[in-house]
């Protein structure tokens, strides 16, 4: 893990302690996005977060991988100051995520290969 | 066209199914003016206000004007408490003890609003929920999820909530209904499968941890999956309406059946028990450290 020079505090960029919405997520994944894509490493501090969903976590955190890799995750993005009680909700959407990628770019290439077929 | 209401209407199977009747009849009819009796009726559920407020939506959407008559006292005190009433010219009764959920419709587009309504109107409860403030999260998160859900894949103009907070019942509970007039759990399942299904397996896919229908860049799967896990530990109750599907978690068993007609949303009505002290983040797998 790169030291992280930028730490994002999520309350602010929100606007508040419910963090809820895919569109609140989505504000939040377009800054890590850019951080990671300059190969910025970043922290994102959940301090002050009350309420979490999947539906925010989901377009967060999740649609990382959309363009990054686990290696590139765990090198330049540094998630800090969740509440234990939150933190199985991150583990499912992580893994959510893996899979649901996985599974796109199989649902792709079956696409394809069909269609050049 | 008049249609007389019958003296009860709950919010169970055979409920929803004369909600549906009375809007498809009122739909097919050629009147303009619908007006729904009420001299019959002593009884409609609080809760039942967001299914009735989106079947005025939709009949008022294709030029009908909805005209409510002769509503008995009892029912009306309900319905002027949660203020569904003041759409048709009634004044709000006060919400004395502070149980009531308003009747509220919401633009799709504005996250904030429903946020501001739940932390307004629910957290800020003083007894909200009585025992356990990790059951207070959890409850939220579900309410949340709901939400969201309804806002995603839906795609509707507007979404109709409205609750109920039994804070002294026996078994404390929170009755929550949302309601959303877009695309159904039916047809976002069928056209994702290519397959043919009832509305109930539809809904009953849709449940399932993993099985989402989404296909952009933001994974889904989780949302209804993590609502009725904790409706299960909560030993709460789900139903979920959409299209002719019935889907009903009640008691450890779930039920899911088909509506001779269809209904052209979804309606998610959860009832939260309050008396609940579960350690519900003791018997999670907490992890330490998020790894990706």
């Amino acid at each position: 893990m790169v030291e992280a020079k930028t730490i994002l505090k999520v309350s602010e960029i929100i606007g508040g302690d419910t963090a809820v919405s895919t569109d609140d997520g989505q504000k939040i994944f377009d800054l890590l996005a850019v951080s990671i894509q300059g190969k910025q490493a970043i922290a994102a501090d959940f301090s002050g977060i009350q309420i979490m969903t999947t539906a925010f976590l989901n377009a967060a955190i999740g649609q990382l991988y959309s363009q990054f890799t686990s290696e590139e995750l765990n090198s330049y993005l540094n998630l800090v100051n969740i509440n234990s009680e939150d933190r199985i909700l991150f583990k499912k959407v992580v893994e959510r995520a893996k899979q649901y990628f996985k599974d796109q770019k199989s649902f792709d290439n079956a696409v394809n290969q069909g269609l050049d077929g | 066209m008049k249609i007389d209401l019958i003296s009860k209407v709950c919010s169970d199977f055979e409920g929803y199914e004369y909600l549906i009747q009375i809007f498809r009849s009122a739909e097919s009819s050629r009147d303009k003016t619908i007006t729904l009796i009420f001299t019959k009726n002593y009884w409609f559920e609080a809760n039942l206000a967001a299914v009735l407020g989106a079947i005025v939506e939709l009949l008022e959407a294709k030029g009908k004007k909805v005209h409510l008559y002769n509503i008995h006292p009892d029912v009306a005190k309900v319905l002027r408490k949660n203020r569904f009433l003041c759409d048709f010219g009634h004044l709000p009764l006060p919400d004395t003890y502070g149980t009531i959920l308003s009747y509220q419709r919401f633009n799709p587009v504005d996250d904030d609003a429903f946020m501001d309504y739940i932390k307004s109107e629910l957290l800020t409860k003083p007894d909200f929920p009585k025992h356990s403030p990790a059951l207070g999260k959890k409850i939220s998160q579900s309410i949340f999820e709901l939400y969201e859900n309804a806002r995603t894949h839906g795609k509707c103009k507007q979404i109709h909530t409205c609750g109920q907070y039994y804070p002294n019942k026996a078994v404390p509970r929170l009755d929550v209904t949302i309601v959303d007039m877009g695309i159904s759990i039916k047809k976002n399942v069928v056209d994702y499968l290519k397959k043919t299904l009832t509305g109930g397996d539809a809904i009953e896919w849709a449940v399932q941890y993993g099985n989402t229908t989404k296909t952009g860049t933001i994974s889904g799967g989780l949302g209804l999956d993590i609502m009725f896990e904790f409706v299960k530990l909560n030993n709460g109750k789900v139903q979920i309406i959409s299209s002719d599907g019935y889907w009903e978690f009640r008691r450890g068993e779930t039920l899911r059946t088909n509506f001779r007609s269809t209904f052209p949303g979804t309606i998610v009505n959860i009832e939260f028990n309050l008396n609940d002290t579960t350690g519900y983040y003791l018997i999670e797998e907490t992890p330490e450290d998020i790894r990706f």
